[in-house]
């Protein structure tokens, strides 16, 4: 295991993690580099704003009878 | 026509739009709309009514949607390579640091409750490449697993990694220049 990570190799992982669970040690190396981090901490922000928009959107666009953006 | 048949057609624009979005091609959208509505008149006693119409609807459209994506996938003809280079590049530095660090994006919520950033969302996703848009969509609108995704287009998990990796960097680099880059006056409070 390598024990520190690029911001780049950091952003991989953590994009990876997003489709399935990581190894523990990769897991580990991840969550160091995002405690000392401040860009990828807010990377990990920005993926959870996408996550969180994309679900509402989905949920819009299931519900929203068109009308909306005329009332 | 029926009261419930008026109902169901009352609902095509609505469907049609959705799965426009996730097929984006328009006769794949129709024949999706289409079978649904049929699914639908064929069986108006398996609607309970326990849930909302449209709700309901959209419940069988997801599986129109999935028939299509399956009966066209031959076409589509899949080529990971396709969607061009990783946007790593131009993002990090030689040496894996950040060339410009993330910008702080605020709360979701507050994005959420304006309606054009909705619209914004969706450009994004229809400006990805046509094999990253679609296992996007599949991935978050379709809510497929993994596993049925790379069945459905024959790919291999790890194809399906990068796809999903490219996709969501360049959405999160589209909403950057679309959303919170535009004017002030965009991403004020509705």
């Amino acid at each position: 295991m390598k024990n520190t990570l690029t911001c780049r190799e950091a952003t991989r992982l953590l994009l990876e993690d997003e489709e399935h669970e990581l190894p523990a040690a990769d897991r580990l190396a991840l969550q160091v580099h995002v405690k000392i981090c401040f860009a990828c901490e807010r990377f990990v922000s920005q993926l959870n704003f996408m996550r969180r928009a994309t679900r509402a959107w989905r949920k819009h666009s299931e519900t929203d009878d068109g009308e909306s953006g005329r009332s | 026509m029926s009261d419930f048949a008026q109902q169901i057609e009352h609902l095509r624009p609505h469907l049609l739009r959705f799965a426009r979005t996730q097929l984006r091609n328009d006769a794949w959208a129709e024949d999706a709309v289409s079978e649904t509505l049929l699914a639908a008149l064929e069986r108006p006693q398996s609607f309970g009514g326990q849930s909302q119409l449209k709700t309901w609807m959209i419940g069988i459209l997801k599986h129109k949607v999935v028939d299509q994506l399956r009966r066209h996938t031959r076409e589509a003809t899949i080529l990971v390579g396709e969607d061009g280079e990783d946007l790593d590049d131009a993002l990090f530095l030689a040496d894996g640091h950040w060339r410009d660090a993330p910008q702080d994006w605020g709360d979701p919520d507050a994005a959420c409750s304006r309606r054009q950033f909705f619209d914004v969302l969706q450009a994004c996703c229809e400006n990805l490449p046509p094999v990253q848009a679609r296992v996007f969509m599949m991935r978050e609108w379709l809510e497929l697993e993994s596993d049925e995704i790379c069945l459905e287009l024959a790919i291999t998990t790890s194809n399906l990694w990068v796809l999903l990796h490219r996709a969501r960097l360049r959405l999160r680099d589209c909403l950057q220049v679309r959303w919170f880059n535009a004017a002030p006056a965009s991403i004020e409070p509705a």
